[in-house]
């Protein structure tokens, strides 16, 4: 198979297990992402397939030759591999254009030079080829990164947080313009990150590392975020809204209505995880659901949070994401009701239960 | 596929034996032998001279060696922190002449400086004798004037000469410093003097530690000064033990003793560079501040910069250029050109050699790590702490029986004698100069390793270039001025060694030093003035040089 096979993976550094049993596959042309929390040991994976760590325990196989494994290891400059360091590693002493040529082992310099030029041509770079790497910018630095990585056409593309270090505006640019690029060169490339909405946006595929070093779930971005198998995996993208129950006729109830708990005994304990666009609010006459009090509204440009309150009483606020101008008419109440798409049950394994609650990041 | 299938093909091994690691172990065995040696003679059972030792001169020996590095260490850091901050963050009367300038006295030996300071201020001298004249005092009882030849003279001679190692190495990891982090000091409220005080000593610290011990380490090691001034430091004990004493294992056992201050110094040092390992946080450089000094507070800067300056080279050298001048002599200037073209050849090619060990030494820890590699090399830098004269009896013994394996190793295979290959050779002093000053070399060109990013490393490895590549075409040109640095700390030290030369030279073979040495302890400065100034001379050239380069290493700041 054409591409990147990660077989069985531990490493530990001491008695710090950061990866436990990981297996990948990235096959040639797909973009997968590693998300996961700070130092969860995305990163030394990356590392172990560069082949900047030796290998503890398991096999890495690039395009059908075996790299790493209990009794091999080949050099990182054998295994033909672009990476993409955080810091983007660029050689201070060499102008861009260097920095370029430099991965061009064996090139005749015409040749790497223009390979070169060319692989600048592609990220826009061409007039800066011969100033020195402190002279950009970040968003410079990263694409002359991109290009120095991809010019000596490498089986398998790594980057480590390839994104963080640019400010926002720029950062969905860049992204985007990375992206048009890998796309065109069908290069396998891993990718790590801990930011899920950069690795929906980029990824085929999504690899959830958890904490303890096992992968949580691995899916297409799409799956990942409307079937999270994982409260972990839930959590990632930001606030949830959390209500306590017990599972009843595959049924749990909820304030706002009962949720499917298929496949789940009676009598479990769960907890059930809203998204913030997963309760729909109404305020017509014909709407249905449970009356909710309004807190405060906030714009976020293209949609708005909504902050609530049940009307029964219950103190807890509930957290609502809404894709329109949020105009209620008051005089009819505002009812809530659950988009069961977003909405997800996972026991709660000896958790102590609390009533209803947001519930903050993962990360 | 298979597992199997696989390995028939593969490029590289886990267990094959790694050239790095081996190569690294083996200069770090032929630089640690002479020190391994040493240590083994002083264990060696002979007349043990400890009981005798402790009861008489043994307190004195460690109660003055104290008090001499306390003296030199305390001078060494306030002239030298001080002055390289002064002329790197602020603009005053004669900053840009200054920034070299304070280098100056690097090139000038203590036991030279101590051979002038007793000529100009002894009874006879010019300086007591203006003040006789002036005063109309006709006898020493009648006013009381300083000794040179005391403990505070030592001090001050060797405070004189050595605080350049702590103003070069601050200086440098001032101008490294990006300024926005005292820029970001000073918007967080803190004045100058805090920022200096919170924020740029604590990010120079290792450099001064470094700094600082290579100051002590040459305290430790001093001989012509002690010697002059009888100073009982242990060096001398040692000295005195061995060559009056005729008692080779009684001064190796010394010898250990002040290894134990050694080690104690080596240790902190790399304890406080471990605390902390400082990588620049930022890449973007802007131009240093250059805070303008006020007229009066100028002044004072200026001053403070002067007095080093002025009492540690140019009044010695002034006083040394009169002297040649009046004992001018045809005779001699053909000798001490003979004399400098002997020091040249065994400082230069030590340099080298140093420098390339160095960064063998240093990179190969690097990318192999593993705590033995590191012990190894730990040890083989240790050579810098053992002074030259017990140096010398290591590298002896060594040569000694490398001398007689290949001699016996010939008489049995080929059947004649090699005789004595290096004992006693130039190849001897060098190798002697290596084992010496390869902690130079190796803490410069470390400082330097360890400011890259690993991922710089990363990099260039996943670019296709193996760790030999990748140190040529990245690492090196990233330490060119750390590496220049380095060849040149060894250099001057080399054109000043005095001990190690003295017993490891070739039967008639002189240095600069040595010839120096000859004349000046007998008091014969004049004869001796020629080939001092040849010795400050040569140590200027790469002053000058190594100013240089550290303002040009800087990029971003303009070179003036």
């Amino acid at each position: 198979m054409k591409g990147l096979l990660i077989h069985g993976v531990s490493h530990a550094y001491g008695d710090h297990k950061v990866l436990d049993k990981v297996a990948v596959v990235v096959p040639a042309g797909e973009l997968v992402c590693l998300l996961g929390p700070s130092g969860c040991g995305k990163s030394t994976l990356l590392r172990l397939a560069a082949g900047l760590e030796v290998l503890q325990e398991g096999s890495i196989v690039i395009d059908d030759v075996t790299v790493a494994s209990n009794t091999v290891h080949m050099e990182p400059e054998k295994r033909r591999i672009g990476f993409m360091f955080q810091d983007y590693a660029l050689f201070p002493h060499l102008s861009v254009l260097d920095n370029v040529i430099f991965g061009m082992v064996g090139s005749a310099p015409a040749k790497a030079r223009s390979r070169a030029m060319e692989m600048l041509d592609q990220v826009d770079m061409v007039n800066q080829a011969s100033k020195y790497p402190h002279m950009l910018s970040g968003g410079q630095q990263q694409r002359i990164a991109l290009a120095r990585a991809l010019a000596p056409e490498p089986k398998l593309l790594l980057l480590d947080e390839p994104f963080s270090g640019l400010d926002t505006n720029m950062r969905a640019r860049i992204r985007e313009e990375t992206l048009g690029v890998l796309k065109q060169f069908g290069v396998a490339t891993l990718m790590v990150t801990h930011d899920p909405e950069e690795a929906m946006f980029m990824a085929d595929r999504i690899k959830i590392l958890g904490s303890d070093g096992r992968i949580l779930q691995a899916a297409r971005p799409h799956e990942i975020y409307y079937h999270p198998k994982h409260e972990f995996v839930a959590k990632m993208f930001g606030l949830m809204n959390r209500f306590d129950g017990v599972v009843s006729h595959a049924q749990v109830q909820t304030p706002l209505g009962s949720v499917a708990a298929p496949d789940m005994a009676d009598g479990t304990k769960v907890q059930v995880l809203i998204r913030p666009e997963g309760i729909v609010l109404e305020s017509h006459e014909d709407a249905s659901g449970t009356a909710v009090e309004l807190l405060s509204t906030h714009l976020l440009g293209h949609d708005n949070i909504v902050r609530v309150r049940l009307a029964s009483g219950s103190s807890s606020e509930l957290y609502v994401r809404v894709h329109h101008a949020f105009e209620p008419e008051l005089a009819l109440g505002i009812k809530a009701i659950i988009d069961p798409d977003y909405a997800f049950v996972f026991p709660l394994d000896g958790e102590e239960s609390g009533s209803s609650s947001l519930v903050k990041a993962a990360q | 596929m298979t597992t199997s299938q696989t390995l028939a093909g593969n490029t590289g091994w886990r267990l094959k034996i790694d050239g790095w690691t081996l190569g690294t172990a083996a200069v770090s065995t032929a630089v640690m032998l002479p020190i391994v040696a040493v240590i083994i003679l002083a264990f060696t059972p002979g007349d043990d001279i400890w009981g005798h030792l402790t009861s008489t001169v043994l307190p004195l020996y460690i109660t003055t060696t104290v008090q001499l590095m306390i003296g030199v260490g305390t001078g060494t850091f306030f002239i030298g922190v001080g002055g390289a901050w002064l002329v790197t963050i602020y603009r005053f009367p004669g900053k840009r002449f200054f920034e070299w300038a304070l280098l100056l006295p690097m090139a000038m030996p203590a036991y030279v400086i101590a051979y002038v300071y007793t000529d100009v201020l002894e009874y006879a001298g010019p300086v007591q004798g203006a003040l006789r004249h002036l005063f109309g005092w006709t006898s020493i009882r009648q006013y009381w004037f300083p000794e040179i030849r005391s403990l505070g003279g030592a001090v001050s001679m060797m405070t004189l000469v050595l605080y350049p190692y702590v103003y070069l190495l601050a200086r440098a990891a001032f101008l490294e410093q990006s300024v926005g982090v005292l820029e970001a000091s000073r918007v967080l409220g803190r004045s100058q003097w805090q920022s200096f005080y919170s924020v740029a000593l604590p990010l120079a610290r290792p450099a001064i530690v470094i700094g600082l011990s290579l100051v002590l380490m040459e305290t430790l090691n001093d001989f012509g000064t002690v010697d002059f001034f009888a100073v009982y430091t242990f060096t001398l004990g040692i000295f005195d033990v061995w060559m009056n004493m005729s008692n080779i294992a009684g001064a190796a056992q010394l010898a250990s003793l002040m290894l134990l201050f050694v080690i104690a110094l080596v240790l902190a040092e790399r304890f406080a560079r471990r605390k902390k390992r400082f990588h620049q946080t930022t890449t973007t450089y802007k131009n240093l501040p250059g805070y303008k000094l006020g007229s009066i507070k100028g002044l004072l800067a200026t001053v403070v910069c002067t007095l080093p300056v002025v009492l540690g080279f140019a009044l010695p050298s002034i006083v040394l250029a009169t002297y040649a001048v009046i004992h001018f002599d045809g005779d001699v200037v053909v000798q001490v050109i003979q004399t400098a073209g002997n020091s040249l050849l065994l400082s230069g090619t030590a340099a080298l050699i140093a420098v390339i060990v160095a960064i063998f030494m240093a990179y190969g820890v690097r990318i192999k790590g593993g705590p033995v590699l590191k012990v190894m090399t730990r040890i083989a830098a240790l050579g810098y702490a053992v002074p030259g004269s017990v140096l010398a009896v290591g590298v002896i013994a060594v040569l000694a029986s490398l001398d007689n394996s290949i001699d016996g190793f010939m008489r049995q295979h080929f059947g004649f004698s090699s005789g004595l290959l290096f004992s006693g050779t130039v190849a001897a002093v060098i190798f002697g100069y290596l084992v010496r000053f390869l902690a130079l070399s190796f803490g410069t060109v470390e400082a330097s390793l360890t400011k890259i990013t690993p991922s710089m490393d990363g990099a260039a490895r996943t670019l296709g270039h193996g760790p030999f590549a990748t140190l040529r075409r990245v690492h090196l040109p990233l330490m060119k001025t750390s590496i220049l640095t380095a060849g040149m700390l060894v250099f001057v030290d080399g054109m000043k060694e005095l001990p190690l030369t003295i017993i490891l030279r070739p039967f008639n073979f002189q240095t600069l030093a040595t010839y120096v040495h000859q004349f000046a302890s007998d008091e014969q400065l004049g004869e001796a003035s020629l080939a001092a100034l040849a010795i400050v001379g040569t140590g200027i050239i790469p002053v000058i040089l190594l100013s240089y380069a550290i303002r040009k290493s800087r990029p971003g700041n303009e070179i003036a």
